[in-house]
């Protein structure tokens, strides 16, 4: 007999979609559709880009997630509060404040680049997003650090907030954050984003104990929440919730998001432990489409201005392959600059 | 002038930090209402608060990470260890985040930060709890590494290391916390980057730094008696190293020991001795030696933990093998 899977156990946090899309006003729920279109070029683009030879390295995409972020970090403001992440990175960076031209040429490894072609795809940055996190778990402190920071200089309308995906929830970074920002009672939004795959290996040959934010929450006294990290309206309905309450309390929240990478785990990874029918249920649920019915149904949106925007932002991206593939590379002269603050 | 302990003298270097500058703050396991392991902080709770002076859970990796992602946004923590080698829980913390954030971010970001506490062997506390880390740090690009052997320079160099924009490893050692030395009253602080010429001597040049610099200094006056002239340099700062002071030195006595209380395998004496070769090769007259703990764990024992930390008796052994033919 199949085992229940415990997820259908749990209460997720449900918005309705109409009210939540009139709150928003339609100026705001657009442009919220429209990035999550840039971010799906750019991810189309750059993946395409590597498959030609011009962006090496490792490349996560954030295809199928991106209602994720985008309704995360909406909800909570992209000018202030300070936010750390992933190698999942590209559309954290795009979202608040990395432009497409200079997040493409730190594919392309081009001093225009992001981070002037140190970094590469797992590095990104914008004035308040603080990486781009390679080690799998390394991110978590950090971003402990971050609600620590708004705390000790008083700050009281910004929250920290830091990504994390499943496969990273074993790690001991994770239980000795949670544990900190807890007992300093830090201003933090942890947010699991659980595609219930670490890299190839199920959450099932992961983790002992889930689902997580319900589960791992109890052991540090957390206020935790789960949400269906497809549906955008949902995400930005429990954020907009999450910041308040966190500015009110200064105590850590944790959210489990459930979503699904529509691609490998990195670009090299040819996702053999997925069959072809798992891919297209998957895709059933894309977050793009399932946003833009619900704009149909509650703002009168069309096919055919889904096509112009989608075409725009389309464009924007092809703009940005273009000056990356025209940038120069970093000069080698400043190869070993930058090591030091002198 | 006023003399002062090493311990002391760290404290006040913290002590007039804080005072300085609100950004700055120390965490660490027993660093507050402890008063500190080997009681650094001591008073600082009570003068500063728990806001600034803050005991922490027994979490390396956590607490460092959380402090460089408190740097990250301009904070300048000074993080201590209780001892260097639990900074191992931390590595990937110190090493992925503090040290490259920096650079991989195209120099958007800075890490300002301190890593700082007891380094090396202590008495007998065995072979987990005896690490000398410098090397393990200075291989990897991204961070500054101090190893003062006085009370003036732990002061100077320390007050240097927190208004420094970079990662620094600030390496004491517990057997020279209750070493006295002369500390002026006044703010100073003494530049990261420069050795000291310590005794100047002409047969042969001594090079060593934190508490191998005492075994040297008695060795030198032990030979001075002889009538050999050994020029002692403390290197102070072992990344960057000065290159400058150690060359002009080797180029004026052609003779070379440098000692170092950690491993001799891809130690910082190699280093040394690779950077002398490259630039005052025709100048020697010996082949460089060194003395280095030996290739095993540090053992408890107290015959064996003596004979693999370096002494004076390997020290002038190393002098006396390529001292042939002076005087």
């Amino acid at each position: 007999m199949q085992k229940k899977d415990p997820y259908d156990q749990i209460e997720f946090y449900k918005a309705d979609a109409k009210s939540v899309i009139a709150d928003m006003g339609q100026d705001l729920a657009l442009s919220m559709l429209d990035e999550m279109l840039l971010i799906r070029h750019f991810e189309t683009r750059g993946e395409q880009s590597y498959q030609q030879g011009k962006v090496w390295g490792f490349y996560h995409s954030y295809i199928g997630q991106e209602a994720v972020q985008t309704g995360i970090t909406n909800a909570l403001g992209k000018k202030k509060n300070l936010y750390a992440a992933t190698y999942r990175c590209h559309a954290l960076a795009l979202l608040l404040g990395m432009s497409p031209e200079s997040g493409m040429a730190e594919l392309f490894g081009k001093e225009t680049g992001n981070a002037g072609g140190r970094g590469g795809s797992m590095h990104m940055y914008s004035d308040n997003m603080f990486g781009g996190s390679g080690i799998v778990g390394g991110q978590w402190p950090l971003g402990a650090g971050l609600a620590f920071s708004l705390k000790y200089r008083d700050i009281k309308d910004e929250v920290a907030v830091v990504f994390g995906g499943d496969g990273s929830i074993p790690q001991g970074t994770f239980h000795e954050s949670m544990n900190l920002a807890k007992l300093w009672k830090l201003p933090l939004i942890v947010v699991i984003e659980n595609n219930r795959i670490s890299m190839g290996t199920q959450l099932e040959r992961t983790l002992a104990n889930f689902p997580i934010a319900e589960n791992m929450s109890k052991a540090y006294d957390i206020t935790a929440y789960t949400v269906d990290g497809m549906c955008i309206t949902d995400v930005y309905d429990l954020f907009k919730k999450v910041k308040a309450e966190v500015l009110e309390t200064s105590e850590p929240v944790m959210i489990e998001v459930m979503c699904d990478r529509f691609k490998g785990h990195s670009i090299s990874d040819a996702a053999t432990y997925r069959t072809k029918e798992d891919i297209e249920n998957i895709k059933k649920k894309d977050p793009i489409v399932s946003y833009t019915n619900a704009l149909k149904e509650f703002c009168g949106f069309t096919d055919e201005e889904l096509e112009k925007r989608s075409a725009a932002q389309k464009q924007i991206v092809v703009n940005a392959v273009k000056m990356a593939d025209e940038a120069s590379y970093p000069s080698v002269d400043s190869l070993e600059e930058g090591v030091i603050v002198e | 002038m006023r003399e002062i302990t090493i311990r002391d003298a760290i404290r006040e270097a913290i002590d007039e930090e804080m005072t300085r500058d609100d950004k700055v703050f120390l965490l660490g396991e027993e660093v507050a209402q402890y008063n500190g392991a080997y009681k650094i902080s001591k008073g600082l709770l009570d003068k500063y608060g728990d806001k600034r002076i803050i005991d922490t859970p027994i979490v390396e990796g956590g607490f460092s990470g959380l402090a460089t992602g408190a740097a990250l946004t301009g904070l300048r923590p000074i993080v201590e260890f209780m001892s260097f080698n639990f900074s191992f829980v931390a590595f990937d913390q110190i090493v992925n985040n503090a040290m490259k954030i920096h650079y991989m971010s195209g120099g958007r970001f800075t890490v300002p930060i301190v890593f700082r506490g007891p380094n090396g062997a202590a008495a007998r506390v065995s072979c987990q709890h005896s690490h000398n880390v410098e090397p393990l740090y200075a291989h990897l690009p991204g961070c500054i590494i101090v190893a003062p052997s006085t009370a003036y320079d732990s002061k100077g160099l320390l007050k240097a290391a927190i208004r420094n924009n970079n990662p620094v490893f600030f390496l004491e050692n517990e057997m020279l916390y209750n070493n006295k030395g002369e500390v002026p009253d006044h703010d100073y602080t003494v530049e990261i980057g420069k050795a000291k010429v310590l005794n100047e001597g002409k047969h042969i040049t001594l090079i060593s730094y934190s508490r191998m610099i005492y075994y040297c200094d008695e060795v030198v006056q032990e030979y001075k008696k002889r009538g050999i002239e050994i020029e002692l340099i403390d290197l102070r700062t072992i990344k960057p190293l000065d290159v400058g002071t150690i060359v002009a030195s080797a180029k004026k006595t052609g003779r070379v020991v440098v000692v170092e209380e950690g491993h001799k395998y891809a130690g910082i004496c190699a280093e040394v001795i690779s950077v002398l070769q490259e630039f005052c090769l025709d100048y020697l007259d010996a082949p460089i030696k060194r003395v280095c703990q030996m290739e095993t764990p540090l053992p408890y024992s107290p015959p064996l933990e003596a004979e693999t930390i370096p002494n004076t008796k390997r020290i002038k052994n190393a002098i006396d093998e390529i001292l042939v033919g002076v005087k």
